[in-house]
């Protein structure tokens, strides 16, 4: 996991629960995402501008790519574009996917924060959180095809299997749910206070979101988006990753510079973990 | 014991944001700003401890060993406010609210140009593996700049109209560091925000070393009669060394108030390198000799004002000659 403010990776153990090593990884690691063969771990750092890509399997630095500013990032489902937001200089960067080449380059008024893609990988979707509002981009050309406001300070989105949008409303107590069409408000589900990102379940049943204020994690069916249930996280739980068996959400504490590890059957803190400064981007493997 | 302290330090953080600060940016629908006012209240926690520190140690100093004794304290007051609201971080939050936008925007225009900052561990790879080496090369590369905007603050006229309000205290103490006019802070802000768009800022994980770097600062301005010695004096800047700095007496031949003395803030080397070390072995007093009474014993605010004043005479009387302007700005003869 990454500490942002400490410019540090931690090695967490599993089984033990306990730091194994945190080294020095660049400046401002913020989130990080497996590449489209699993084979690699892609490190956005946001800081000194590049993305660090590390072998999954032995842990060791393959490569540093050059990227101005990359904050939250990801894949197109069909593989054809890498997307990094750059939440600090309201811009989005749109990557050929395997050269890591820019295509586009666009402003994003203001602060584009986390990113979504419609399912057959030709549009991306990404919160902007200082204007309250959800951007839609045709990758291809790099134009805006929409804008929306949804609620203060949108944060965490995803795409369901249906292709509607889930939306995490920061500066709200609920999530919404998005017509990826044209971006209309389908429907509120409420959460609670800071409703801040999204995490699905291995099986697409059980839906996770981090209520950054309320300092919970409100569990739902992904099915009917009904809640089902709340979990426990102080210390502003921000992004969230499955033990590989499924019995425990790993979570990042940003204001208390620590990893809850919550048992789902029980609904308990399992363990707290203290790492670096400012946790932020979470993989468990 | 380094890792205990800042884990204990990192808690209370936490715990006053998710109690205290985090709620309050909810309600007033300001959650964009979460992040950065986390920080702010990790800066603030940093800057009491600083400031805690500097009191314990260096106040001990002052009453044992002084190097001028006054019977009337009141002017230091206004330096114990100017540190607070310095250090605690009133001032360095309202120049980020108002300078950072700016900074995004020329930041965000470069992008768009293709320019993209290099930090020093790029530039020099061996360093990338030792975070630490990186740090203090940063904190020189960062002393050395400081070292030249000092120079530029005394030798340009408009700089010193405001930067004399730093130099009129006749009762320079440990507070004195953060004595500044805010638009003097502003030109400071802009001067690390150039260059952190060149070499980017130094890596985040030594927040109590900075301390260390602070409390230096606050030493060199104890009035204490103490020094680091010859060969110490090219070292580390010491009480000593930055008295001779404040002092009335250094605007003499050669030491001029534009040529000046004794600049660096944290290594005197460069004073050496650049021709404006002045070792001395006296402890003179400190003040700027055209500047006494009311517009150096004032409150905080009226101290700003004559900031303003000052500068407005420096600029009247570029536009007109024959106006006397800021007496303290002419170039020294």
């Amino acid at each position: 996991m990454l500490n942002s403010d400490d410019d540090t990776l931690s090695v967490v153990s599993s089984d033990g629960y306990h730091e194994v090593s945190r080294v020095h990884i660049g400046r401002g690691p913020h989130h990080l995402i497996a590449s489209l063969d699993g084979r690699t771990l892609i490190v956005a750092m946001s800081g000194s501008n590049e993305l660090v890509l590390i072998d999954r399997t032995t842990g060791v630095e393959s490569q540093r790519v050059e990227a101005s500013d990359p904050y939250q990032i990801g894949f197109s489902p069909d593989g054809k574009w890498f997307v990094a937001a750059s939440i600090r200089l309201d811009r989005i960067d749109i990557y050929d996917a395997k050269t890591f080449q820019l295509v586009h380059r666009l402003p994003a008024a203001t602060m584009p924060s986390h990113i979504a893609f419609a399912r057959d990988g030709s549009i991306v979707f990404v919160t902007l959180q200082g204007t309250g509002s959800l951007i839609a981009i045709d990758l291809a050309t790099g134009k805006d095809l929409w804008t929306v406001p949804v609620g203060p300070s949108p944060a965490g989105i995803i795409t369901l299997p249906s292709g509607t949008l889930l939306v995490g409303i920061m500066g709200s107590d609920h999530i919404d749910a998005v017509d990826p069409r044209d971006g209309s408000i389908i429907r509120k589900i409420q959460t609670g206070n800071g409703a801040h990102n999204f995490l699905v379940s291995p099986d697409g049943k059980t839906l996770y979101v981090t209520n950054r204020v309320a300092g919970t994690i409100s569990v739902l069916d992904a099915d009917n988006l009904q809640v089902t249930g709340t979990l426990t996280a102080p210390g502003g739980p921000d992004d969230m990753a499955l033990s590989p068996d499924g019995r425990e959400l790993w979570v990042t504490g940003r204001w208390h510079a620590a990893i809850d590890v919550i048992e789902l059957a029980s609904g308990a803190l399992k363990a707290t973990i203290p790492v670096g400064r400012s946790p932020h981007g979470i993989f468990v493997y | 014991m380094f890792d205990a302290i800042q884990r204990v330090i990192e808690q209370i953080q936490g715990t006053i944001f998710e109690t205290a600060i985090e709620p309050v940016l909810f309600r007033l629908g300001l959650m964009d700003w979460s992040e950065d006012a986390f920080d702010g209240v990790e800066f603030a926690l940093y800057g009491a401890i600083a400031v805690a520190l500097a009191y314990l140690l260096f106040r001990p100093l002052e009453l044992w060993h002084p190097a001028e004794r006054w019977d009337d304290r009141r002017a230091v007051r206004t330096d114990v406010v100017y540190t607070l609201i310095h250090r605690i971080g009133v001032v360095p939050a309202i120049l980020f609210l108002v300078l950072a936008p700016i900074g995004v925007m020329i930041d965000s225009y470069l992008r768009f140009q293709g320019y993209i900052p290099r930090d020093i561990e790029k530039l020099v790879t061996p360093l990338f593996d030792h975070p630490f080496a990186t740090f203090l090369v940063y904190m020189v590369v960062l002393d050395f700049a400081e070292y030249w905007r000092h120079r530029l603050q005394h030798r340009l006229p408009w700089w010193w109209a405001l930067h004399s309000l730093h130099h009129d205290q006749r009762q320079m103490t440990l507070w004195s560091d953060d004595r500044n006019h805010i638009l003097d802070d502003v030109l400071a802000m802009v001067w690390t925000g150039t260059i952190a768009m060149l070499i980017d800022v130094p890596p985040g994980e030594y927040p109590l070393v900075l301390i260390g770097f602070r409390l230096i600062e606050s030493l060199a301005h104890t009035n204490v009669r103490f020094g680091f010695g010859g060969l110490g004096s090219t070292l580390l800047v010491g009480p000593r060394y930055h008295r001779v700095h404040h002092s009335i007496e250094h605007a003499q031949p050669p030491f001029d108030r534009t040529r000046g003395c004794n600049f660096a803030v944290i290594l005197p080397i460069w004073d050496v390198v650049f021709g404006t070390w002045r070792p001395s072995a006296e402890f003179p007093q400190t003040g700027v000799a055209a500047l006494t009474g009311q517009a150096v014993r004032c409150g905080y605010l009226a101290h700003q004002l004559e900031g303003f004043r000052r500068l407005g005479a420096v600029l009247v009387h570029f536009l007109d000659r024959r106006r006397p302007g800021f007496v303290a700005a002419l170039p020294a003869e």
